[in-house]
C-alpha cells in the first residue's frame, strides 16, 4: 500500500451508531461528568451533587437502553453487537447498578461504607481526624460508573480485543473499590491486592487464549472465528487450547470453581455496597460475556466444550454449597452462595438452545436482585466496630428486630429455590432448559445440590429466629431511604418474579428468541 | 534456517535467560534490570518481525515507564540494596512443576499447530505508524476510546489510594505513616 | 521465517512467568511476572499478525493495547501494594492471611481496633 492509498484510507471517518451505544455512552459520561464533580464542586457539597447525578443518569441510560428494543446489529466498525439479549443484559445491569448505587449513596456519616481518606494510615491521627470532620472518598462515584460502563460494555464486544479492554475498564476500577472500606479497612486492602493479583494473573491467561484463537483463526471478530471454526480441520487442539484459556479469563470473573478462590476473600473484605455491586453486575455482565463467546464464537464446536463445561458446572455447584455450609460470617456465606448459584446458570448455559438462553438471562435478574437486596440487609445489622458479619452475633435477631429478619429470611428462601419466589422460577426454568437440552444428569446433581444449599440457608434462619438474643448482640439501623429502597425494590423483584413470573419471562424469551447477532 | 531464524533464535535465548533470572535472582533491583534486558530483547525481535511501531512503543511503555514504575515500587517498598532472603516462597516445588507443565502443554501444541507455517520477511513491512495508525483510527476506534477511559480511572484510583488530603497548615500532625516504630526490616 | 520459533519462545516465557507468579512472596517481584506472561503474549500477536498478514492489523492493534493496559495495571498495582506497605510495613504476599475460611471472627490487629472507635 502506498502512501497516497495510505492517506485516503486514513481520511475516511469511522461510522459510529451513536443511538445504539447510547447506554454505555450515558454510563462512561456520568463517569466523567463525576470526575469534573470531584474538581470543581466544594467538597463538602459533593456527595449531594454525585448522588441524583449518578441515579437520573443510570436511570437515563435504562431508557435508552429500553428504546433500543429490537435492535439486532452489529456497531461501531464491527466492535460492538446491539440485539435482544445483549439489551437485556444491559438493562439488567443499569436496573441493578441502580440499586446498588442506592446503598453507595448511603452517607451519613455513621453509617456510611467507605473510607474518609483512602490513604491515611489506620489509626493514625490524621485518619482520626478525617472520620470526625465526616469526610468520605467520593471518588467512588465516578469509579463505580467506570466499572459500570465496562460491564456494560463487556456482554456486547463482538471481538476479543473489546471485550478484552471491557474486561480491564469493569475490573480496574473494582480492584480500587475494594480496598475502600471504612471499617475493618486491612482486611478491606487485603481484598485489594488478592483481588489485583489474581485479577492480572487470570486476564494473562485470557490473553493467551485470545493469541491462540487469533494464530488459529487469524481475526479476532467473534463471526469470524465462527467461519474458521466451521471451517476447521486437523488443526483443533490449537483452538481447543485458546477457547479453554479464554474460558479460564471469564470463569474466573463470574467466580466458577476452580477459579472460585478470591470470590470470598474479595467478598468479604469489599465495602457491603461494593460487594452488592459485584455479587450482581459483575456476575451478569460476565455470564453476558461467556454466553457471546461460547454461542457466537464457538457454536460450531459445542460437543468439544459441553464436556469441560459439565465438569466445571458441576464441580461449582456442589464445591460452593458444601463449602458454603462451614462458612461463619455472613458475607463469605453469601459468596460462596453465589459461586453454587453460578454453578446453576451454567447449566442454563449449556443448553446452548434460545430456550436456554432466556431461561440463564431470567436467572441473571431473579439472582441479581435478591443478592443486591441481601446485602443491602447486611449493611444495616451493625454494632459499635460496624457491621456485625459473624453469624454468631445474627443469633435471635428474629426477636429483636423481626422485620429485617423476616425479609432476610426471605431473600435466602429465594437463594434456596422454594415455591413463591423467584428463586423457584429460576432453577425451575434452567433446570426445564437443561433437560431440554439432553443434560438430565446435570440437573440431578443441581436438585441434589440446591437441596444442600436449602441446608445452609434455613440453618440462618434457624439461628436468627430460634435462638436466643445475645445482650450485647448487634442493633439494626433505622434504614434510611436510601438503603430502604434498595431492600423494598429487592423485596418487590424477589416476589413478582415468583408470584407472577409470565411477563419477565416472556420478555427474556423475547429478547432470546433472535439470538446473538453476529 | 534463514538468517532471520538465526537471529530470532539468538534474541529469543537473551529474552528466555533474562526472564529466567527475573524470577531467580534474589536480589530485587536486579530483577528489574534484567527485566529491561527480556523487554529490549523482544522490541528487536518485533524489529525484526518488521512490526516497527509495536518495537518502539515497547521500548517507550515497557522500558520507559513500566521498569521506572517498578524502581520506584522496589524504591518506596525500602527495599534493601543487594541479597535479600525470603523472595520465594515455600510452594516452590509446586510452581516448577506447573511452569513445567504449562510449558510441556503450550510447546506441543504450538509446535504441532504452526509446523508448517513460514513467513516472508521485509517486504512490505507488517506494521509501519501509517498502517497502524489507519486501523486504529478506523476499524478499532471504539476499543481505542474506551481505553482512553481505562487511563483515567487507573489513574484517579491511583490518586485516591495514594493522595494524602491537604489539610491547613496547623492541624496537621507530623506522624509519618512510614517512621512507625515497626521497623523496615521485613520489606 | 518459521513461525513455530517465536511461538515456542512465547510458550516458554509465558511458563517463566508462571513459575514466577507462583514462586515469588514479593508484590513487586509477582507484577513483573505478570508483566513477562503479557509480554510472552505480545510475541506471539505480533508474529501471527505478521504471519496472517491481516488487513486490519488485529494482532498488533492488541498488542499496543496490551502494552497501554499493563502500564495503567502497573501503576495500579503499585498504588494498592504500596497502600498495604504503608499499613503492615511488608510486601509479602503469604502475609496477607487474614481473609481465610474458619471459624473464629478475624484476629482484631491493634491498629483496627483503634480504627473502630469514629
Amino acid at each position: 500500500m502506498n502512501s497516497q492509498l495510505l492517506a485516503q484510507s486514513a481520511v475516511q471517518a469511522p461510522h459510529i451508531e451513536y443511538g445504539q451505544l447510547a447506554p454505555m455512552l450515558i454510563v462512561f459520561g456520568l463517569a466523567i461528568a463525576g470526575v469534573l464533580v470531584e474538581a470543581f464542586v466544594p467538597r463538602r457539597a459533593r456527595s449531594a451533587v454525585h448522588a441524583p447525578l449518578t441515579l437520573v443518569g443510570l436511570a437515563a441510560a435504562f431508557v435508552a437502553t429500553v428504546l433500543q428494543a429490537g435492535t439486532h446489529h452489529v456497531a461501531a466498525e464491527g466492535a460492538v453487537g446491539v440485539d435482544g439479549p445483549t439489551l437485556f443484559i444491559q438493562g439488567t445491569i443499569i436496573a441493578l447498578a441502580f440499586v446498588s448505587s442506592l446503598l453507595i449513596a448511603e452517607r451519613r456519616p455513621d453509617t456510611s461504607a467507605f473510607v474518609s481518606d483512602a490513604a491515611s494510615v489506620p489509626g493514625t491521627q490524621e485518619e482520626r481526624e478525617s472520620l470526625v470532620a465526616g469526610d468520605v472518598q467520593t471518588e467512588v462515584y465516578p469509579l463505580t460508573m467506570f466499572a459500570v460502563g465496562g460491564m456494560l460494555l463487556f456482554p456486547a464486544a463482538n471481538d476479543l480485543l473489546t471485550m478484552f479492554v471491557a474486561l480491564e475498564v469493569l475490573s480496574l476500577p473494582l480492584y480500587v473499590l475494594c480496598g475502600l472500606a471504612r471499617r475493618r479497612r486491612l482486611l478491606s486492602q487485603e481484598a485489594a491486592v488478592k483481588y489485583f493479583l489474581l485479577g492480572a494473573f487470570s486476564s494473562a491467561f485470557f490473553l493467551y487464549g485470545i493469541a491462540m484463537v487469533y494464530g488459529f483463526a487469524g481475526s479476532i471478530r467473534l463471526s469470524e472465528i465462527a467461519l474458521a471454526v466451521s471451517h476447521s480441520g486437523g488443526n483443533e487442539t490449537l483452538l481447543l487450547l485458546g477457547l479453554a484459556l479464554l474460558g479460564m479469563g471469564l470463569l474466573f470473573k463470574l467466580g466458577a470453581v476452580p477459579f472460585h478462590s478470591w470470590k470470598p476473600d474479595v467478598y468479604q473484605g469489599a465495602p457491603t455496597p461494593i460487594t452488592a455491586l459485584m455479587g450482581s453486575c459483575t456476575v451478569v455482565a460476565a455470564f453476558g460475556a461467556l454466553l457471546r463467546v461460547l454461542y457466537v464464537g464457538f457454536g460450531g464446536m459445542q460437543w468439544d466444550w459441553r464436556p469441560f463445561m459439565w465438569g466445571i458446572a458441576i464441580l461449582t455447584m456442589v464445591i460452593g454449597a458444601i463449602v458454603a455450609i462451614t462458612q461463619a460470617d455472613v458475607k463469605r456465606m453469601l459468596a460462596y452462595s453465589s459461586i453454587a448459584h453460578a454453578g446453576f446458570v451454567l447449566t442454563g448455559v449449556i443448553a446452548s438452545s434460545s430456550q436456554g438462553l432466556s431461561s440463564t438471562l431470567f436467572y441473571l435478574v431473579a439472582y441479581g436482585f435478591t443478592t443486591v437486596g441481601a446485602f443491602a440487609i447486611v449493611t444495616l445489622v451493625r454494632d459499635a466496630a460496624g457491621e456485625a458479619n459473624h453469624l454468631s452475633r445474627w443469633a435471635g435477631l428474629g426477636r429483636r428486630s423481626p422485620l429485617v429478619a423476616g425479609i432476610f429470611a426471605f431473600f435466602l428462601l429465594a437463594f434456596a429455590g422454594i415455591p413463591l419466589t423467584s428463586g423457584f422460577t429460576g432453577k425451575f426454568a434452567v433446570f426445564a432448559a437443561a433437560v431440554a437440552g439432553g443434560a438430565t444428569p446435570l440437573v440431578i446433581v443441581g436438585v441434589l445440590s440446591s437441596a444442600v444449599a436449602a441446608f445452609f440457608y434455613v440453618r440462618v434462619i434457624v439461628v436468627m429466629f430460634f435462638s436466643d438474643p445475645n445482650p450485647d448482640g448487634p442493633t439494626v439501623a433505622a434504614p434510611s431511604l436510601l438503603t430502604g429502597a434498595a431492600v423494598a425494590v429487592g423485596v418487590a423483584v424477589t416476589l413478582v418474579l415468583g408470584v407472577l413470573p409470565q411477563p419477565a419471562l416472556d420478555l427474556a424469551a423475547n429478547a432470546a428468541a433472535g439470538l446473538f447477532v453476529r | 534456517m534463514t538468517p532471520a531464524d538465526v537471529v530470532f533464535l539468538f534474541l529469543g535465548a537473551v529474552t528466555l535467560g533474562s526472564a529466567v533470572l527475573v524470577v531467580t535472582t534474589r536480589q530485587l533491583v536486579h530483577a528489574a534490570l534484567w527485566l529491561v534486558v527480556t523487554f529490549g530483547a523482544l522490541a528487536a525481535s518485533y524489529l525484526l518481525l518488521t512490526a516497527e511501531f509495536v518495537a518502539w512503543v515497547q521500548v517507550l511503555i515497557y522500558v520507559g515507564a513500566v521498569v521506572v514504575l517498578l524502581l520506584f515500587g522496589i524504591m518506596l517498598t525500602r527495599a534493601p540494596i543487594g541479597r535479600s532472603e525470603g523472595l520465594d516462597s515455600a510452594n516452590r516445588p509446586v510452581a516448577i512443576a506447573v511452569a513445567a507443565a504449562t510449558a510441556a502443554l503450550l510447546v506441543t501444541v504450538v509446535v504441532a499447530g504452526f509446523r508448517e507455517a513460514y513467513v516472508e520477511l521485509g517486504d512490505p513491512p507488517a506494521g509501519t505508524s501509517g498502517q497502524m495508525g489507519a486501523s486504529i483510527f478506523r476499524t478499532w476506534v471504539l476499543p481505542f476510546e474506551v481505553l482512553s477511559l481505562l487511563l483515567l480511572a487507573a489513574l484517579i484510583g491511583a490518586i485516591v489510594l495514594s493522595r494524602r488530603e491537604i489539610q491547613p497548615p496547623g492541624e496537621s500532625s507530623d506522624e509519618r505513616p512510614t517512621e512507625r516504630p515497626t521497623g523496615p526490616g521485613r520489606g | 521465517m518459521h513461525i513455530v520459533y517465536p511461538a515456542v519462545v512465547a510458550a516458554l516465557l509465558f511458563s517463566v512467568g508462571v513459575y514466577g507468579v507462583l514462586a515469588r512472596r514479593n508484590a513487586i517481584l509477582v507484577l513483573m511476572s505478570v508483566e513477562l506472561m503479557l509480554n510472552a503474549v505480545n510475541l506471539n500477536l505480533v508474529a501471527f499478525d505478521v504471519w496472517l498478514g491481516d488487513a486490519l492489523r488485529g494482532g498488533q492493534v492488541l498488542t499496543l493495547f496490551v502494552i497501554v493496559i499493563a502500564a495503567a495495571e502497573v501503576g495500579l498495582g503499585l498504588a494498592i501494594v504500596l497502600l498495604v506497605f504503608r499499613n503492615r510495613q511488608t510486601v509479602q504476599i503469604d502475609a496477607l492471611r487474614d481473609l481465610a475460611d474458619r471459624d473464629a471472627e478475624p484476629a482484631e490487629r491493634p491498629e483496627q481496633v483503634s480504627t473502630e472507635i469514629s
